[in-house]
């Protein structure tokens, strides 16, 4: 008997509910009232929909930015000696990771509201109150703080996994610590920033949830687009569109990475 | 040097803690309302025990998460073996497809499934839940176990069928046991990617609510304190989790998927 | 010790792999309580033949007989032939005792039995008191032994060994061809034996099957497959040799290296295109002036137990081993006797036969 055949129960599963629903929400994606239209497509490229992809686009990427500034250090200094041995640290690094996205986000609010901790220490240094729930700084802050974890270990894993004694050839060859990190460490570990790159950058753009939950529904993103053409306005086919496009875009992104690193450490999420 | 690393890393750590300690000093108040400390109680721990609504999507949360996981393994860990044994087309085809869930923002994912539960009238609710997930877990299982197959010796089969096991005998006795720690990390990473999902459980089902969803839906109008004491318990779970999982693998932790959100 | 009953038959055996050829119509037969090597290069068939025998793969054409009993359907499992595989394919999962144990459990032998036998045979392999041990906390050596173990104590009627002792080291090596030949001869069990080692073959083997590119060369025992080599592959496989292209010119006479030499084959026929080879310690090294040919050493090398030098003569640059030392750029009397000159067909025709 052939042993693929075990896989087959599996694949006729994935089948009916991965591929199959896909092709449903092509099928809608490319029809209107059941016949074939491009029309979803052009509806996007109205500014108040590109406008939405922009913004969406613009604080996906500041995110990205901000974690690969916090993370990159953070990184680097749990990779570095001092803390090789002790994989406790690494594993605080992990738990706010795993604990439930909403109440994590929720404690977010608890922080930022009117009368939060954070605006009764401004109030108790004399800056007084400011309003901070429901902006687009709540909502960075809060996709920061969600996805932070993404961008350190994808790069911490492969800073600790290099050889030391790369570090030690460079020291023997004449460069100082700071030659070192530029033209040493830093490219070892690019796959690791692309890695993490894409695993801000993703969830970033395609989050409904914290924009709804910190922005209180003052602005849209990408993400609440999607969600409010399905559940509200009720319009599937540019709902599928949208969805389609979302998915074009980060296909796209992870080729482009793939491209840059050929070796295919980014691939797929990377930390496979 | 090695204080300022330390220092920032203390900084982040706090930053990615303060509001978890926010929530568990918080669910300790006796006041009602966060702007006030009203001294230390347990009530809403008691209270959170006899609220039927948490308690209910608690129940639909564990039980769908091991459900889930169960059949995810099942499913996952046969899977596996099949694709392992599988010849370099096919086997592409397949690690595509299990590939496609893992890529695809966990919008579309949910989505996709609400289209196909309404296209084929399925009513929306505990069922198709543990559908959806059973199909988002299994490529876990699957990306868990076949790295073990891999790395495994191809001629411990052949060893136990030379030493008189016929095939299913075989598997059982050398095959198993050999990928056992990659099953158990696959169940692991199942239930935890079970519990924590939001997003696909709000698309695939109506009229049964998760615990996320539930805290979703409290956000919208008021959340009552025992949320605090609910997160503080589901803190504690997680960190045990955990240490299991770290005991196990180092690396399994650092896995979990990017694009579930 | 050897008996005549032919215990394994392997007729017209061939072996395909997606259109490639790595057995071609294979006879051989093994006799019972002989120690038979496949001897050859890697991608030369001889573990293919091995898997073959113990049913992992299936022939494309020919069959396989069993004393006497075709058995080419049938599953490894239900074969009354072990192995030993090439990196041991011990179970990790297990510890020796139970790694031991497998083949007896599997085959619901009583309990008692399976403790007896497998104490016994860890006592054999020199390896008692390791029963709880876990596969991992074992050296190589050890595993060796237990992978032995672990095939011996279901007491096979063949045991296949597949490069059993590649993974180890040279010492270690060594005194496990002499244990393993020892302990083949004490149970009486019929071994086939895999490895590109020549000298691992020559030692252990009643006989030596040489192989390369899905066929036979050769089938004989270890002196004969040394001293009379079938063609110039297996003169050079087995030991390194100087070989040369010659001509027959009638029997007992060959001419080569532009002199000619008394010999003592014949049947070649008269001016025949041959292969010559000549062992590098059959090449007499004398005074100068003496010899058939006069040469200059080229090169000495200390080898341990002799030298190896090059000597030229002519055209020509022999390897010569010589327990004598003689001095670099020397000039020394060459000579070669007819019981140290191997003529053989040359290879193209060898292999087509």
């Amino acid at each position: 008997m052939k042993r693929s055949v075990f896989a087959m129960p599996y694949g006729l599963w994935m089948l009916m509910f991965t591929v199959v629903p896909i092709f449903l929400i092509i099928y809608y994606a490319f029809t209107f009232g059941g016949s074939f239209t491009l029309e979803n497509f052009r509806l996007f490229l109205e500014p108040e929909f590109l406008g939405i992809l922009g913004l969406s686009l613009y604080l996906a990427a500041l995110c990205t930015v901000i974690c690969l500034l916090i993370g990159y250090p953070a990184a680097l200094f749990l990779a570095s000696k001092d803390f090789k041995r002790s994989h406790i640290v690494v594993v605080l690094f992990v738990i706010p990771m795993w604990m439930n996205f909403l109440l994590r986000t929720y404690a977010w609010m608890t922080l930022l509201e009117d009368t939060g901790i954070i605006n009764r220490f401004l109030e108790w240094i004399g800056i007084g109150r400011k309003k901070l729930m429901y902006t687009e700084s709540a909502v960075l802050m809060g996709m920061v703080y969600n996805f932070l974890p993404f961008m350190v270990f994808p790069i911490y894993s492969v800073l600790s996994k290099s050889d030391d004694r790369l570090i030690e050839a460079a020291n023997d060859l004449g460069a100082n610590a700071f030659v070192t990190f530029l033209r040493v460490t830093l490219p070892l570990s690019v796959p690791g920033i692309l890695s993490g790159v894409t695993m801000v950058f993703m969830p970033a753009i395609t989050t409904f949830v914290i924009p709804r939950l910190l922005g209180g529904g003052t602005f849209m993103m990408f993400g609440d687009l999607i969600e409010n053409q399905f559940l509200t306005v009720g319009d599937w086919n540019f709902g599928s569109a949208l969805s389609l496009i979302m998915m074009a875009l980060i296909l796209v992104s992870i080729g482009i990475l793939n491209k840059v690193d050929p070796n295919g450490q980014a691939e797929g999420g990377g930390l496979w | 040097m090695k204080t300022l690393r330390r220092l920032y890393l203390a900084a982040v750590l706090l930053f990615l803690y303060a509001p978890i300690v926010v929530l568990i000093v918080y669910s300790f108040n006796a006041s009602e309302t966060r702007a006030v400390w009203g001294g230390l109680s347990l009530k809403w721990y008691a209270e959170l025990l006899r609220d039927e609504s948490i308690m209910q999507a608690l129940y639909v949360t564990l039980s769908v998460a091991a459900l889930a996981t169960i059949a995810a393994t099942l499913l996952g860990t046969i899977a596996a073996i099949g694709i392992h044994s599988m010849k370099s087309g096919m086997r592409a085809l397949f690690m595509n497809i299990t590939n496609l869930p893992m890529l695809m923002p966990d919008i579309v994912t949910g989505i996709s499934l609400m289209i196909l539960f309404l296209f084929a009238q399925v009513p929306r609710g505990y069922g198709t839940m543990l559908m959806a997930h059973i199909t988002f877990d299994t490529p876990y299982v699957i990306f868990s176990v076949l790295p073990r197959l891999k790395r495994m010796d191809k001629n411990l089969y052949e060893a136990a069928l030379d030493l008189g096991c016929p095939p299913a005998k075989a598997l059982r006795k050398v095959i198993l046991p050999e990928i056992l720690p990659g099953v158990v990390t696959g169940a692991l990473l199942s239930f935890t990617m079970s519990l924590d999902d939001f997003v696909i459980s709000y698309f695939t089902s109506v009229r049964t609510q998760n615990l996320s969803m539930l805290i979703y839906s409290m956000t919208r109008r008021k959340v009552p304190p025992t949320i605090n004491a609910l997160s503080t318990i589901m803190f504690l779970t997680v960190l045990a989790l955990l240490l299991l999982i770290t005991g196990r693998s180092n690396k399994a932790i650092t896995k979990k998927g990017g694009f579930r959100r | 010790m050897v008996e005549d009953l032919r215990l394994i038959e392997l007729v017209g055996v061939s072996k395909e792999f997606d259109g490639f050829e790595a057995l071609a119509d294979m006879n051989l037969y093994i006799r019972k309580r002989e120690f038979v090597t496949l001897l050859g290069p890697s991608g030369c068939g001889k573990t293919t033949t091995l898997r073959l025998i113990g049913g992992f793969e299936q022939p494309t054409h020919g069959k396989i007989l069993f004393g006497g009993v075709d058995i080419t359907g049938v599953p490894p499992y239900r074969r009354r032939v072990n192995t030993v595989f090439q990196k041991y394919a011990l179970f990790p999962h297990l510890n020796v005792y139970d790694n031991v144990a497998f083949g007896l459990s599997v085959a619901k032998v009583p309990h008692a039995d399976i403790a007896r036998r497998v104490k016994a045979m860890l006592e054999m392999v020199g390896l008692k008191g390791y029963d709880k041990r876990y596969i991992d906390a074992l050296s190589g050596g050890q595993q060796q032994r237990v992978a032995i173990a672990r095939a011996l104590v279901n007491e096979p009627e063949v045991l296949l060994l597949d490069e059993p002792l590649g993974a180890l080291d040279q010492r270690l090596r060594k005194d496990m061809q002499l244990e393993l030949k020892k302990m083949q001869q004490r149970l009486g069990i019929t071994f086939l034996y895999v490895t590109h080692d020549q000298e691992e073959a020559l030692t252990m083997s009643d006989t030596v099957v040489v192989m390369k590119g899905g066929h036979i060369q050769q089938i004989g025992k270890p002196k004969s497959i040394y001293d009379e080599p079938a063609n110039a592959f297996v003169a050079d496989f087995i030991g390194e040799s100087n070989i040369l292209s010659g001509t027959m010119l009638e029997d007992r006479l060959v001419s080569f290296s532009g002199h000619k030499f008394v010999c003592v084959d014949a049947g070649f026929g008269q001016n025949t295109p041959v292969d010559v080879v000549v062992r590098p310690e059959d090449v007499l090294c004398s005074a100068s002036g003496e010899g058939m040919m006069r040469g200059i050493v080229r090169s000495v090398l200390f080898k341990g137990v002799h030298w190896r030098m090059m000597v030229q003569t002519g055209d020509t640059l022999w390897k010569v081993d010589s327990t004598q030392m003689l001095q670099e750029g020397s000039e020394v009397g060459v000579s070669i006797l007819p019981d140290g000159i191997h003529i053989m067909h040359k290879m193209e025709e060898a292999v087509q036969e």
